[in-house]
């Protein structure tokens, strides 16, 4: 009997192929130099993106030229490569892991749980290395101006008394919260976690759109499908310099850590959930197991004396810092809404006797308001004396006289937005609408003109989708996340949204929207791939 | 590090309705490939009362038949004595848990929970029924081996395990009654109590046949099979190798993770394996054996009533109601109550 050593002489056709792969002689020719799309495109093969046309909207790979730049043919080429057949069978082997993976979000009948994912196309949004300057420059500018404005609100009222901004505007929305009158948050950070919504224009400027700065969701699916995109697609990503966005849980908790109680020598983080029926309790169990903190409900803390505890098996423990993923009307029932279940009693008292901090804190929901939006460009003027990075869309005020006028005249070219919701809902896209839709629109605005703002349509930038009929262009946004302790760090990328229904800009979940994978690429990126 | 006491409990649950599910499919998958029941009969009415479900049967059922009871414990998820409920209930716990448990035993368990979403009535049909619980005995064997292989050994561990044992202790009685259940809902399987097939069936059920062939070469009979099951050292599913390990995890609580509040559980450990002991040792233990069985079955309920009390956060004076999947649903009702 001979010993068996060494390999298999017959190597098969897929050994062959990894041996090849390894030393990086296959994959797609690299143009050395950059012609034209059809110089790029090997003649003889059909590729995906041969009917593809973003016209007239700005395309995040092809630009407006409809070719794309240095950083990303290397990109395009790859994709290119690609028929639409595999791209189709990989998507749905792609979704089917998500779904037994479990990524995904919960909806509840009377009698079923029925779990579905986030739906997730493959082609990923790509952004260079000097976009992303700006974007992230911008966001770090925004959050520090947000905080600083939050302080001055919740002590001195600088820019209140100045009528910088209007004193009713912030005093009187429902998100100001006076029992945070005179708290000074550990380093006056309010916003720890803040999710800024951008799109893009006609001609690729990034302009602010939305601030989250209350309890922003959807960091998971960027980490996820970073992971489903390695799983699924490495030959697409291989030798390309895609900045990583795995080590958020630890950049988070990091964040945390500096803002807990002073002299506190080990905090206790953990992360607050309403439980496992709230539809994004996924996300709860992602940043709970990437920080390696419990995740915790309210009836797992107790307050003691203005400290709170959670209930462990050896007793109880005390907790530092709770990063909430509730709302603060359902926070402590004790000092907002007395029916909320999910909350626990006595945890403002514990924040502002300084013994426990609250990520985010309490009463940032006026910073983040549509109304305080308009004002934001002049807030970053105010405070840090510069020019926003970032600009905001253009905004009409409805609870301005000029505004409201405005907006009236030219409700049928504007988008129209209730100021209190979320989620995309009670949104009125003007050139969309029916003419009994911009009538009763006209009507609420007149009724109540301090609950709605307006902004023209933004020619939202369009990135190519795949769809059962082929590669197509579809509207997208960007959400950054940005962390906050004693200084900012954003994640590289951030959410990208996509509207999936042809022809729509409404890229929220709750409302046909899908996400994409967000890749930053580090400068030198092409050189590198292409050698 | 920390363990939130509910966090320890949904461990101990997980553990625990994926054994009942395993030990319920097991025994249905053997039965199904020797018995001789067909749907229309009452060959499987002996499980009602094996599980002392005669009260929930019969608010959803009129006839012991066959296809009633395999309906009853198979296929209705909203039954907590059956099958799916288990895995689906298991899966709810380790969901809550995603946040500790490795990934690879939430994926198992996801993933399996998903096939079980898509079986169909054929699935449960006489023809099919032994293959379709042998799949679900493998889906949960491969849960508890990802379990043994890559969960972390802390005191969450510790509280898997206990779930895992108590459950299969648990079992192993209920596994001993089978002859008590079939006579008393009247319907025999066949052949007296010294029946060695029967017995045979018993330690299929029990996957301890080869291993007592071994032990015991020269036959079976009923005392030998019980003390077998109840006594042996050795079998991984006997009472004595449960109590046993019980004994050790909760000794490592106490003395590795300072938790004194073992002290109790421990005790009520003692008076197991002395009481255990005695009844290995009666030479009439084949005909005590039903009341010894309810008995150790006793001593268990009080036992997980003092571990959710002593480390669960569950208030003294709880009574251990019908089935420990009741016990659950009111335990974290009155921990939300605390809050």
């Amino acid at each position: 009997m001979a010993l068996i050593t060494g390999s298999n002489p017959v190597a098969s056709e897929s050994d062959r192929r990894l041996a090849v792969n390894r030393h990086g002689e296959t994959g797609e020719p690299v143009a050395k130099t950059l012609g034209t799309l059809t110089a790029l495109k090997d003649p003889r093969q059909a590729g995906p993106f041969d009917g593809y046309d973003p016209k007239p909207y700005y395309c995040e790979l092809l630009g407006t030229d409809r070719q794309p730049g240095k950083a990303l043919v290397a990109v395009w080429q790859r994709l290119q490569a690609l028929d639409v057949p595999t791209l189709l069978r990989r998507a749905a082997d792609a979704e089917r892991e998500l779904f037994n993976l479990g990524i995904t979000f919960t909806v509840y009948s009377d009698k079923d749980a029925i779990d579905r994912i986030l739906p997730f196309d493959v082609i990923p949004r790509v952004i260079t290395a000097a976009e992303w300057g700006v974007v992230e420059a911008g966001v770090i500018q925004r959050v520090r101006a947000l905080n600083m404005f939050l302080w001055d609100i919740y002590h001195e009222r600088h820019i209140l008394k100045d009528g910088t901004v209007p004193a009713a505007l912030v005093l009187d929305n429902r998100n100001y919260r006076p029992e945070m009158i005179g708290f000074d948050p550990p380093h006056g950070t309010y916003i720890h976690i803040n999710g800024t919504d951008l799109v893009r224009d006609g001609k690729g400027v990034f302009h602010v759109l939305e601030d989250n700065g209350r309890s922003p969701s959807g960091v998971s699916y960027v980490v996820e499908n970073r992971h489903m995109m390695q799983r699924a697609f490495p030959d697409l990503m291989q030798g390309l310099r895609v900045r990583p966005v795995s080590d958020y849980g630890e950049r988070l908790l990091g964040k945390l850590i500096d803002v807990a109680p002073a002299g506190v020598a080990q905090p206790s983080v953990v992360l607050l959930s309403p439980g496992v029926y709230n539809s994004a309790y996924f996300e709860h169990i992602f940043l709970a197991r990437e920080m390696g903190v419990p995740l915790v409900e309210g009836r797992d803390l107790v307050v003691e004396h203005d400290h709170v505890f959670m209930r462990t098996v050896a007793g109880l423990a005390p907790v530092d810092v709770i990063y909430r993923r509730i709302n603060d009307d359902f926070l402590d029932p004790e000092a907002f809404n007395p029916d909320s279940k999910l909350g626990v009693a006595g945890l403002m008292r514990a924040s502002k006797a300084g013994h426990v901090t609250l990520a985010n804190a309490v009463g940032t929901g006026v910073a983040d308001d549509k109304a305080v939006y308009a004002y934001v460009p002049r807030i970053i003027e105010y405070y840090l004396n510069e020019k926003p990075i970032l600009p905001n869309v253009e905004t009409y005020i409805c609870g301005e006289p000029e505004g409201l006028a405005f907006t009236l005249k030219n409700v049928e070219t504007l988008v129209v937005k209730p100021v209190g919701e979320s989620g995309g809902y009670g949104i009125v896209v003007g050139p969309k609408a029916t003419r009994a839709e911009l009538d009763a629109v006209r009507a609420e605005i007149t009724a109540n003109p301090a609950n709605f703002i307006s902004q023209p349509m933004v020619a939202l930038s369009v990135c190519p989708t795949l769809t059962p009929n082929g590669v197509v262009p579809r509207h997208v946004d960007l959400r950054p996340y940005a962390v906050t302790g004693k200084d900012t760090w954003v994640l590289p990328g951030g959410l990208t949204r996509v509207a999936l229904k042809e022809g729509s800009i409404i890229v929220n979940s709750s409302q046909g929207g899908g996400t994409k994978d967000t890749w930053v690429l580090e400068d030198g990126t092409i050189e590198e791939c292409g050698t | 590090m920390t363990l939130l006491a509910r966090n320890a409990e949904q461990l101990f649950w997980q553990a625990r309705y994926i054994e009942r599910a395993a030990s319920l499919a097991r025994i249905i998958e053997i039965h199904s490939s020797h018995g001789r029941a067909s749907a229309d009969d009452l060959g499987w009415a002996w499980l009602v009362a094996l599980y002392s479900n005669e009260r929930w049967f019969a608010e959803k059922y009129t006839e012991r038949t066959s296809r009633n009871v395999i309906q009853f414990y198979v296929a209705d998820v909203d039954n907590p004595a059956s099958i799916r409920f288990c895995i689906k209930a298991a899966r709810e716990n380790a969901r809550a848990l995603r946040a500790i448990i490795p990934m690879d035993m939430w994926t198992q368990l996801n993933s399996f929970h998903n096939r079980l979403l898509a079986l169909g009535p054929e699935d449960f049909d006489v023809v099919a029924l032994a293959r379709t619980c042998g799949v679900i005995k493998v889906g949960c064997y491969a849960q508890l081996g990802v379990a043994e292989s890559t969960l972390y050994r802390d005191e969450g561990e510790r509280f898997f395990k206990l779930g895992l044992l108590i459950e299969r202790a648990d079992q192993t009685s209920r596994l001993l009654d089978v002859k008590f259940a079939q006579l008393a809902s009247g319907r025999d399987s066949g052949g007296t109590i010294a029946d060695t097939t029967f017995w045979a069936l018993i330690l299929r059920s029990a996957a301890a046949y080869q291993a007592f062939r071994r032990h015991e070469p020269r036959g079976a009979d009923p005392g030998k099979v019980a003390r077998f099951l109840l006594a042996n050292a050795s079998q991984p599913r006997s009472f004595a190798y449960c109590l046993d390990n019980i004994q050790t995890v909760l000794e490592g609580l106490r003395r590795q993770y300072g938790l004194r509040q073992a002290r109790g559980s421990l005790e009520l450990v003692d008076t197991l394996i002395n009481g255990l002991g005695t009844a290995a040792d009666d030479r009439d233990l084949v005909v005590r054996l039903h009341d010894v069985n309810d008995w150790l079955q006793q001593r268990l309920i009080e036992l997980t009533a003092e571990l959710s009390q002593a480390f669960f956060g569950l208030e003294p004076k709880q009574t251990e109601p019908a089935t420990p999947a009741q016990t659950q649903s009111q335990t974290q009702t009155q921990t939300q109550t605390l809050s």
